[in-house]
């Protein structure tokens, strides 16, 4: 006597790290860091994952240094993977990255269904190859194009342009359509900051230590999945939003260099 | 996880006299975060909120005050219980979360598992059970919009399940409010959320939250979403403009009578294809109403009192298969086949009272609403339960559950008591007479007493 054995349908949902491994991630126990941050969070990101039936989420990475390579080649279910610590050294092949990636976002390899992809950017440098041809090898990518993207700036040796360029422009500020200049904070026309001041989650994220760092990648293991697979509440100032995925609020972060004047700790 | 409040540690609350321990964080959202907590000797359940969401919702305080004030509707709610807001000097212990607030609620009893687990086919659950949990969860919803109120935001994420019992509990009731207010930062979640809703058309109100309801009791009944099917399929990322296409702007029901462009794939939505045939028109009917003219007008859709009658019927309805044993849903006069082993299943037994006509099935209940045409359907507090004797299990009886004596009279004319607590057996029975009104045992091919069921 039991309800028959069947559940509801489900989506592959691909998360994927690509991550600087350049010589200067070493210092300050960067790539440490960074290590430890992916490890922490991949608890929250399966429980999320577990409370989504609708989605399938699925881990891999791509680490760069003189080449870029498939750090977690297979795609892989988040409550099955086990974080293997990434190495530092050499220069920043981030374009080499990209077109791995893009690669990899053809359809095939890829699902012919999916949920949007989340590819999460993290660097601390510059690139040191052909940015520009990775970028727009990934970006001829459908999926690439659909998939959230998010980068985070380890430091502020970070080149900002390049990740905002990555994750493509910042729809999320004004409402007559026009991005806010770099800087300026939100809010100060009167208008309700929709993500704190000076923080939008479609602006690099600064990782200013190891706890920001340990909070953004948690928030993108968590919040961001969860509104990938739309399963979070919706709230009624996004209900107009054109954006496909419309991101969460990000994590209060108290060490946010500007939250908070006196920065750094490497 | 990153926990705002400190854990292992005790803090004094405006509103409260007892200093709250957080003993652990529980979880968290984009809302914010879920502490267990002890305050005196009571564990509860704290939410405290991200300072980020309080400035998105600015009435929420007020709200939740006033939930607190008119308290929960009945009891499958995990209501608020008091509204904990950090005294001065607590200022400096709990930091950035100082400047926000939080409310105390129940814990949620060992038992239930998220709704969640259901959909997933990670639980195991009978027919029976799943029936009575959507039963349940209309009622709560009665219960709550009897009182004026709305709930807006009904997920598989905010119910709870109690498989073993078919039990539910309805968890995150902070958006709750006045139907028609319109305030609050939440609207819903997709793929529940009503169309007008979707598209910003309207705010969420009672009416949104039937169909969001309809929506709901589709998932718990067929572990299916009731527009995934070939137009879903066509899409290949199903991101949000897709989902506004798929389940505001061009909504269709995958059963839709009329229109059959969205049915369910047999292998990517086989759940549907091989639940939504167990149940009984009248029930199918009510989803058919609520997924068509429902789409459009709210004044279609299935009303939270009509799903309890359904389910309560359905319920009555339920009969074992005499091969295989397992659940089948079939009009008690009619004779079938099982849904699972394809055996004959013959007309069976059944119990008529003034109000019901109950199929005899070990597990099957009368209640107080079968013997009287007025009183709501309600399963709290059944008179009478269908069982099998200890040793032979093809022998039916039926267990006194009321605090009351019957008198079971037998074919031949004989006479037997069965106090509160006895079993007395239906092989023989010919009618039953209890202080809550008479039970006719009916067998397959005599006549039919001429009263018609409710």
């Amino acid at each position: 006597m039991a309800f028959p054995n069947v559940r509801l349908a489900s989506r592959p949902l691909h998360f994927i790290y690509l991550c600087d491994c350049s010589g200067s991630m070493q210092a300050q126990g960067k790539i440490q860091s960074l290590n430890q941050a992916i490890r922490q969070s991949l608890p929250g990101m399966a429980a999320v994952a577990h409370d989504n039936p609708e989605a399938r989420v699925l881990v891999r990475a791509v680490r760069f240094a003189d080449r870029a390579a498939w750090h977690i080649p297979t795609p892989t279910p988040v409550e099955e993977l086990e974080w293997v610590d990434l190495r530092a050294g050499g220069v920043t092949a981030m374009g080499e990255a990209l077109e791995l990636l893009a690669a990899e976002l053809r359809s095939p390899p890829m699902e012919q269904r999916a949920l949007p992809p989340v590819l999460v950017l993290i660097s601390d440098g510059q690139p040191t190859d052909d940015f520009e041809a990775g970028l727009a090898a990934l970006m001829a990518e459908p999926w690439a194009r659909r998939a959230v993207r998010l980068a985070i700036a380890m430091g502020h040796d970070a080149d900002g342009e390049v990740l905002q360029r990555f994750i493509g422009s910042d729809l999320s500020r004004g409402s007559a359509g026009g991005a806010l200049p770099p800087g300026e904070v939100p809010g100060a026309s009167g208008e309700m900051p929709r993500h704190g001041p000076g923080r939008s989650p479609r602006r690099p994220l600064q990782a200013a230590n190891a706890t920001t760092l340990a909070r953004y990648i948690q928030w993108a293991s968590t919040a961001v999945v969860g509104a990938a697979s739309s399963s979070a509440s919706r709230l009624a100032d996004a209900a107009a939003s054109q954006e496909a995925v419309p991101l969460p609020d990000l994590p209060p972060t108290e060490l946010d260099p500007l939250d908070e004047p006196d920065p750094l700790k490497w | 996880m990153a926990w705002i409040l400190p854990l292992a540690t005790s803090h004094r609350f405006a509103g409260i006299d007892a200093p709250v321990r957080i003993v652990r964080g529980l979880g968290g959202g984009s809302q914010g975060q879920v502490f267990e907590v002890v305050v005196g000797e009571e564990a509860l359940a704290l939410k405290w909120y991200f300072p980020t969401f309080l400035r998105r919702d600015p009435g929420l305080a007020e709200r939740l005050a006033e939930s607190i004030r008119r308290g929960s509707p009945n009891g499958d709610f995990l209501w608020p219980l008091a509204l904990l807001r950090p005294t001065g000097s607590e200022a400096t212990t709990l930091g950035g979360a100082a400047s926000g607030f939080g409310y105390l609620m129940p814990l949620r009893p060992a038992g239930f598992q998220g709704a969640v687990e259901h959909a997933a086919g990670r639980l195991t659950i009978s027919l029976q059970n799943v029936l009575r949990s959507a039963f349940f969860l209309a009622r709560g919803f009665h219960a709550l919009h009897s009182l004026g109120l709305c709930y807006k935001d009904v997920s598989l994420g905010n119910v709870f399940l109690d498989a073993g019992r078919g039990r539910i509990l309805i968890g995150d009731n902070d958006n709750v409010e006045v139907s028609g207010r319109g305030g609050g930062a939440v609207v819903g979640t997709w793929g529940f959320m009503a169309p007008e809703v979707a598209l910003g058309r309207s705010r969420p109100d009672g009416g949104s939250d039937l169909f969001s309801l309809a929506v709901l009791l589709f998932h718990l009944l067929t572990r299916h979403d009731p527009f995934k099917g070939a137009l879903e399929r066509a899409i290949p990322c199903l991101d949000l403009p897709a989902r506004r296409r798929l389940y505001a702007e061009e909504p269709l029901f995958v059963f839709d009578p009329r229109d059959d462009r969205n049915r369910p794939d047999s292998i990517e939505h086989a759940a549907a294809l091989l639940t939504w045939p167990l149940y009984p028109r009248a029930l199918q009917q009510q989803f058919e109403r609520t997924f068509g003219p429902g789409l459009s007008d709210s004044r279609s859709r299935t009303l939270t009192g009509q799903w309890c009658q359904q389910l309560a019927a359905t319920l009555d309805q339920r009969r074992l298969c005499p091969n295989c044993a397992e659940e089948n849903l079939l009009d008690v006069r009619l004779s079938g086949l099982c849904r699972s082993c394809g055996a004959p299943l013959p007309p069976p037994m059944r119990l008529r009272t003034a109000a019901g006509l109950v199929a005899v099935a070990a597990g099957n209940e009368l209640h107080p609403h079968h013997f009287d045409v007025l009183l709501a359907e309600d399963l709290d507090h059944p008179l009478a339960r269908m069982v099998a004797h200890p040793r032979r299990p093809h022998l039916l009886g039926l267990e006194n559950l009321s605090p009351h004596s019957w008198t079971l009279t037998l074919q031949e004319g004989q006479a037997i008591a069965v106090a509160p607590g006895e079993t007395g057996s239906l092989a023989q029975a010919a009618t039953l007479t209890t202080p809550d009104g008479e039970v006719t045992i009916e067998r397959p091919g005599e006549p039919s007493v001429a009263a018609s069921p409710r």
